[in-house]
């Protein structure tokens, strides 16, 4: 009984990281902010970076892709383009990934600049030639600038509970 | 320099085509697919757009479940913040209730000429409108839009374009109809554009939505001068969708912008009625 429920727990923990993406995907959960109009992020982009590119067995393409599909029933877009986005963004992960041979927080860093530009230009090109919506180009350029700013602290939190999962695997 | 080249493609053939051990996709059939989708959505089929409902019907329900925790937390939050300043609430109620009280000879009189004078042009009393009451069960907005999911749909006679009012005040009006659920789009919303009438004047305006809290009145004549009193922004039923006099907010300056300060706060919608018809046997005005 003891080694189920632990088993349980260890798979729970693996599951966490998706779990989380899921949840922000289709609850209400806020990262647009009116009482400080400017800041607004994209943890979407944060954790599907982190994850695809530090460890994928956790965040499957799969996953990431349903992800997208929920967003946009949620947030009322085209079908397909956040998973568009959030796709491309795994690719550049998943091409970060193959490419480097040993990778710290600045190569993440600085390579998740490219992969926040080319997820917000998905976003950006569809919205403005299919959707017929407008768009705040500032809000979005804050909303880039944001989730690049705030990478570093969801690293640090991403990689303690890494290490946290990977403690207990080992126990 | 080719064999850089070439390395670039070896890795992103590699990113796009492999598949981990516990991945049953690759990215290049996963972005094809999207592709496909992203067609058939805006393809405008009737077949598509009834999926769509019925997809956006269940996960709007899975939706308001999984938020009720931030629901919870957000409400108890409020009720503790609401406690620590009764105080200062009850000083200014109490203020305010002076002001109504003096208010209250001078506002019977105009309300006893109001009815008099129409009697006297035999003007139809302002009547209620046929309203559908929904529960907000989504809010979540975005850089890209400013909306609310309601529990009521196609099923309670909804349609496009129909306004939608809290407490008596414009919110926004329908943009998606599902069987069960609807969107709003709010007026702060970067894509709505409002025919509006500014109190006392007359003047014709549109309210635009500038993604904040407040929004923007636009195309108002050049000689446009505030009044003393306040200016309040009623709808005018210019673009023959929404219903004529249903009031707005209130006009504020701010940089020399005329921002509109809504009735019904954004942030604070939780119970809507959506209008479906004037009532005629009372008379619209």
């Amino acid at each position: 009984m003891a080694l189920v429920l632990s088993k349980f727990k260890d798979s729970l923990f693996r599951l966490g990281p998706l779990i989380l993406l899921i949840y922000i995907c289709i609850s209400e959960f806020h990262t647009q902010f009116y009482y400080w109009a400017i800041f607004s992020f994209n943890l979407q982009f944060i954790v599907i970076y982190y994850w695809i590119l530090r460890d994928p067995d956790i965040l499957g393409y799969g996953f990431v892709f349903i992800c997208g599909f929920i967003n946009d029933v949620v947030l009322s877009l085209p079908l397909g383009t956040s998973a568009l986005s959030y796709l491309f963004v795994s690719l550049v992960a998943a091409y970060v990934r193959n490419a480097t041979v040993r990778t710290s927080l600045f190569t993440d860093w600085f390579t998740f600049v490219i992969a926040v530009f080319i997820g917000n230009f998905i976003y950006f090109f569809l919205m403005n030639r299919f959707a017929d919506a407008g768009i705040e180009y500032t809000t979005l350029f804050y909303n880039s600038l944001f989730t690049f700013i705030l990478y570093p602290l969801f690293w640090s939190i991403f990689e303690a509970y890494k290490k946290i999962t990977f403690a207990r695997r080992n126990d | 320099m080719s064999t850089s080249r070439d390395d670039f493609g070896i890795v992103i053939r590699s990113a796009l085509l492999q598949r981990g051990a516990k991945q049953k996709f690759s990215l290049f059939v996963l972005i094809l697919l999207s592709l496909f989708i992203f067609v058939l959505d805006n393809s405008n089929l009737k077949p598509i757009k009834i999926l769509r409902s019925l997809i956006n019907d269940g996960i709007y329900r899975i939706s308001a479940v999984s938020s009720s925790p931030i629901k919870f937390s957000g409400a108890s939050k409020d009720f503790f913040v609401k406690h620590i300043f009764t105080y200062q609430e009850n000083e200014r109620l109490r203020k305010e209730l002076e002001d109504l009280k003096s208010k209250d000879f001078q506002s019977s009189f105009l309300e006893a000429e109001n009815n008099k004078l129409q009697d006297v042009l035999e003007l139809e009393k302002k009547s209620p409108y046929y309203v559908v009451n929904a529960k907000v069960i989504l809010d979540k907005n975005s850089p890209y839009l400013n909306s609310v999911i309601i529990n009521k749909g196609s099923n309670s006679g909804i349609k496009l374009g129909m306004p939608v009012l809290n407490e008596g005040y414009l919110a926004g009006r329908i943009v998606e109809v599902n069987f069960m659920s609807s969107r709003i789009l709010l007026l702060n919303d970067l894509n709505s554009r409002i025919p509006v009438t500014v109190s006392p004047s007359g003047t014709q305006a549109i309210l635009s939505g500038i993604g904040k809290r407040e929004p923007n009145l636009e195309y108002l004549p050049d000689n446009f001068i505030l009044d003393d009193k306040e200016n309040v922004v009623f709808t005018s039923g210019k673009d023959g969708v929404l219903f004529p006099g249903i009031a707005v907010g209130k006009i504020v300056l701010e940089d020399n912008k005329k921002l509109v300060k809504l009735f019904a706060d954004p942030d604070q919608i939780n119970f809507v009625s959506v209008a479906l018809d004037q009532q005629e046997d009372s008379g619209a005005r």
